[in-house]
């Protein structure tokens, strides 16, 4: 990390004696001046009976916290997730606002659906704080509301299950009597065969299915899964990530024979397994960057049973003026870094807009095409 | 160990109210903070409306990977009002979703106040406060907290950065 320069320094000391810590992880005056600025919010809101003093020295505490590196949502004790506030604590990753804007673009097209069944069920594999199914519901209940929405978070973490267990409470407390969704939290192990010999610890997320009778059948599947290569973990995480979050939620298990990049993409090949397995219509995977992406597609397209995969960005919702705008056969829509792959086939193509590839009425297939030429992948069979 | 406590570690079960439960329309997520109250009897002109087509919005996320890879604070929104040129930054909340209305209701002052002039909201507000400030004769002079030189820097409340790049369009 190149040094901040003592004229910086200077200069944000003139302005409040608590900002020149603050630029260590901050980087620039601006980012240190609003979170110095949401850190005294904070502290007007969980200190506000205390003294002055005291309230002082909590300030204090927590610029010092933050200057050791330490993520502002860990202090904080939140996150914005679109406009879901989500409960943080260390030992479960933070949410990211990149892929909340993939799981509000995935709600919207479907909550723009002409035909959806009669209960919408989401899985979402490796939910962490449980924001995916959270941000979903909000987004998706507000254009469906004749739609029920029932979704699953399966982590192998039991403070996340715990911590998601408490998100979902709150969120639900404050919509109280108006919701017809209903999230459930399961721990399971994603990566671990069915078939194979069970560890007793962790049941696998098919036993836990069974073991609950929740549903075996799921319409969508969601996953952020952890897909960081042990070699991009030192070299591309920063330090804050390194230090605070756990390392189980960034990096995959190692395997026997597998190479740096086999391991970051070690969950994959798993989802898209219970994708097949649960009969999911569209699934929505979150990646590192457009070379994952394109891995991940080929591994769905080797699997035959998609009728359409295609790319997102960072920003899916925006025009793609960015190269490259397809590779192998796979669009890339966007704006931003390779963000996640979307597969879908059977009905999932009709919920997300896209044109099935059954579809034999040649004048209605051209004329969807030529209606929404960005959202109709390059790719099917 | 208890098979139950071995349950409820496992399978939180939280459902939400029966399917049956009345279909209220939902509240606005979260009231704007810095609406100003107290000024219903003031004859006022509609909101200007923006066309999502009319603007082009922008993340300033800076560059880099992205992802999990590293944990981002920033949740600044930036929009460009294409007919005009007119550009509006808002980084007030942690919330990028409340940033994105709080920009959006700017940037429509903004542009009533080019177009209405002195019958704006903004106009008939500021001056309706400053009758009031008056009348009451009471002088509060507040410090500026001297935040203003910084880029990036939203001040409070309706003090947010809002530059006017030239006419572009
Ligand atoms: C990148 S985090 C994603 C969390 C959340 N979905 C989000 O977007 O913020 C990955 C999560 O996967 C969980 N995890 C890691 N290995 C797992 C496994 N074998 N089975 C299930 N979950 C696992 C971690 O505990 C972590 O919460």
């Amino acid at each position: 990390m190149p040094r901040i320069p003592t004229s910086l320094l200077r200069q944000a000391r003139k302005l409040d004696a608590l900002l020149p810590p603050l630029l260590a992880p901050c980087r620039d005056l601006g980012a240190a001046q609003n979170e110095l600025r949401w850190l005294r919010e904070h502290v007007d809101k969980v200190a506000s009976t205390r003294g002055h003093r005291e309230q002082d020295t909590l300030l204090r505490n927590f610029v010092q916290q933050r200057a050791s590196g330490k993520p502002l949502q860990y202090i904080l004790g939140t996150e914005y997730f679109g406009p879901v506030e989500i409960r943080c604590r260390p030992g479960v990753l933070i949410p990211r606002q990149d892929t909340a804007a993939s799981v509000t673009h995935v709600a919207q097209l479907i909550g723009r659906a002409q035909s959806l069944p009669s209960e919408l069920r989401v899985l979402d594999l490796c939910t962490g704080t449980g924001c995916i199914p959270l941000l979903f519901d909000d987004v998706f209940t507000s254009t469906r509301r004749d739609v029920p929405l029932r979704c699953l978070g399966v982590d192998i973490s039991e403070k996340a299950i715990e911590l998601a267990g408490h998100n979902v409470m709150r969120v639900q407390r404050e919509k109280k009597d108006t919701t017809t969704s209903t999230i459930e939290l399961v721990r399971a192990d994603v990566l671990v065969d069915p078939f194979a010999e069970q560890a007793i610890d962790v049941p696998s997320l098919k036993a836990a299915l069974n073991m609950y009778r929740l549903p075996p059948f799921w319409d969508m599947l969601i996953s952020n899964p952890p897909y960081v290569s042990p070699s991009a973990y030192w070299k591309t995480t920063t330090s804050s990530v390194r230090h605070f979050e756990p390392r189980i939620a960034l990096v995959p298990p190692a395997g026997k024979g597998q190479d740096d990049t086999q391991q970051g993409d070690a969950f994959y090949q798993r989802l898209i397994t219970v994708a097949r397995d649960v009969e999911a219509r569209v699934v929505l995977l979150e990646v590192a960057d457009v070379d994952q992406a394109v891995r991940v597609a080929r591994m769905a397209k080797d699997m035959q049973m998609f009728d359409g995969i295609e790319i997102w960005r960072d920003e899916p919702d925006q025009c793609s003026d960015q190269e490259p705008t397809e590779q192998d056969g796979f669009a890339i829509v966007g704006r931003g870094n390779g963000r996640s792959v979307l597969c879908w086939r059977e009905r999932g193509g009709l919920w997300l807009g896209k044109t099935p590839a059954w579809e034999s009425d040649a004048d209605r297939l051209s004329e969807t095409y030529r209606s929404m030429p960005r959202l109709t992948s390059k790719y099917s069979f | 160990m208890s098979g139950l406590h071995h349950a409820r570690a496992q399978l939180l079960r939280l459902a939400g109210l029966r399917p049956y439960a009345p279909v209220v329309p939902r509240p606005h997520a979260r009231p704007l903070t810095c609406t100003p109250v107290r000024l219903a009897n003031l004859n006022l002109p509609p909101r200007r409306t923006i066309l999502d087509s009319e603007i082009e919005e922008n993340f300033l996320k800076g560059s880099g990977p992205g992802g999990q890879k590293i944990n981002k604070t920033s949740s600044a929104v930036q929009l460009k009002h294409l007919p005009t040129g007119i550009v509006v930054k808002c980084q007030e909340t942690r919330s990028r979703s409340q940033n994105r209305k709080i920009a959006r209701r700017l940037l429509g002052e903004r542009l009533e106040v080019l177009e209405l002039g002195d019958e704006s909201r903004v106009m008939i507000k500021g001056r309706e406060e400053r009758r009031r400030k008056a009348s009451a004769d009471k002088k509060k002079r507040r410090k500026y907290r001297g935040l203003e030189g910084g880029k990036g820097d939203e001040g409070e409340g309706e003090k947010q950065e809002v530059d006017s790049e030239g006419k572009e369009a």
